[in-house]
């Protein structure tokens, strides 16, 4: 995951991305970005997510799932 | 990008530019502190402030997690990443940050396996992957950060990983913004709260603000549309007489915060009784230590640390900056010894950091206004 000039531990880089697979490597699920970054992301904080979902994720966790209707 | 596009909007951005024109008392100064480094990063960047009117001064918060380590923290993971057998990760950061007599890059130049991760997870991969080494991995960052190591070590633990430690300086934020508040030297008339850390605390531990200092708090998003509306919000309430907490970042944050992530904090840390903070001293219960349950992947309790304690380099005014007492221009090194390249002080290191920020983005601005 690249996430440019921006450190990794700050609030900034929660980062939109899209499930594409959930029960890989560890039970996490393949994430990408809209510019087509991937990374596995532990989704253990939110919800039910399924293939498809937006979350932010910030250091390899998805802190919130995004509603397409909020965004 | 969805999500991203439509709160960068320039035609938005300007009406809201006007509508804080229409929102300010003249002759009245307001100085606002956004709290978070992202927002500090975003003000710059999309060049905010040259949208207020001259009397809304933005004031740079404490929310940088890089900047806030003091020296002796980073001299106490040199001597970890030093020890026979052990591979150091930290966030890529960290690496550049001086301790007292050289940082974690120069460590690893000379010698000792200092690695960047993106994640603690990364680090507990190259646990499993390295089994006869041991990890340490650097925590650091607020509550936005800390569930990710939370989540790690409930899995380090569940597998039975036992060749990885967690070397616990992560933050809270809300004991550095008590602080703020009861500093002498510093008039604050609101706040732009931080989205992120609120996304996992939620809104409610920020209602200490208005209740008992009688200050605004917006919390906020990471976009230029974000934080001009949040400026708004808070000018409105000062104009009202009013003082709440204000969610504008609605679409990400809920009030409660996040229940699962606040659980996994609450299993795998407990508060430090005091924690050094990096030009504000010493805060008390300002930090994360890892709770008994966790004690066998804690980096301080496996190894010896020596718990260093190193006074800041004198002509740094990092303190100050991170205080919003001076604003990253007038610290007396700024842009000559301290660059980003050759950073004597933590605010210059990390892009979030005022004076990153303000040297990569804002002092061609300044040169304009001097001339």
């Amino acid at each position: 995951m690249t996430h440019g000039p921006v450190c990794i531990t700050c609030g900034d880089v929660a980062v939109p991305m899209r499930v594409v697979a959930t029960g890989g490597e560890d039970g996490l699920a393949h994430c990408v970005t809209e510019e087509g970054d991937a990374a596995q992301v532990d989704v253990a904080l939110v919800d039910d997510v399924a293939v498809g979902d937006a979350v932010l994720v910030h250091a390899c966790v998805a802190i919130q799932r995004l509603e397409r209707e909020a965004a | 990008m969805k999500y991203v596009d439509e709160y960068r909007d320039a035609e938005l951005g300007r009406a809201l530019s006007t509508e804080i024109a229409a929102a300010v008392e003249p002759g009245r100064h307001y100085k606002i502190m956004e709290v978070c480094g992202g927002h500090t990063h975003a003000i710059y960047k999309y060049g905010i402030d040259d949208l207020l009117p001259p009397n809304v001064e933005l004031v740079h918060g404490p929310g940088c997690p890089v900047c806030v380590i003091p020296m002796g923290r980073v001299d106490d993971g040199i001597a970890l990443a030093r020890e026979p057998g052990v591979i150091f990760t930290c966030f890529g950061d960290m690496l550049r940050i001086p301790g007292s007599s050289e940082s974690l890059q120069d460590a690893k130049a000379g010698g000792a396996d200092v690695r960047m991760v993106y994640s603690p997870l990364d680090a507990l991969r190259i646990a499993r992957s390295e089994p006869d080494r041991h990890v340490v991995f650097f925590a650091i960052g607020f509550e936005t950060t800390a569930p990710s190591t939370a989540l790690t070590l409930k899995r380090a633990k569940a597998e039975g990983i036992e060749n990885f430690s967690v070397m616990c300086s992560h933050v809270t934020i809300v004991p550095p913004l008590k602080a703020l508040l009861e500093s002498p030297d510093l008039r604050l008339d609101g706040f732009v709260g931080p989205g992120h850390v609120a996304t996992i605390v939620g809104a409610r531990p920020f209602e200490f603000i208005p209740a008992d200092y009688g200050k605004p708090v917006v919390i906020s998003g990471f976009e230029p549309l974000d934080v001009l509306q949040s400026i708004l919000m808070i000018l409105r309430q000062i104009g009202s007489g009013d003082a709440r907490v204000e969610n504008q970042y609605k679409r990400v944050v809920p009030h409660e915060g996040n229940q699962r992530a606040l659980e996994a904090l609450a299993e795998v840390f407990v508060l430090r009784p005091h924690f050094e903070w990096r030009g504000l001293g010493f805060i008390s219960q300002s930090a994360l230590a890892l709770s008994e349950a966790y004690a066998e992947f804690d980096s301080e309790r496996r190894f010896v640390v020596p718990g260093v304690r190193v006074a800041d380099p004198k002509a740094c005014q990092c303190g100050e900056v991170l205080k919003g007492v001076i604003k990253p221009w007038e610290c007396k090194v700024f842009g000559t010894a301290c660059t980003p390249e050759h950073a004597i002080g933590t605010c210059m290191v990390s892009p979030e950091g005022a004076c990153a920020a303000y040297y990569n983005y804002g002092r061609f601005a300044r040169e304009k206004q001097v001339v």
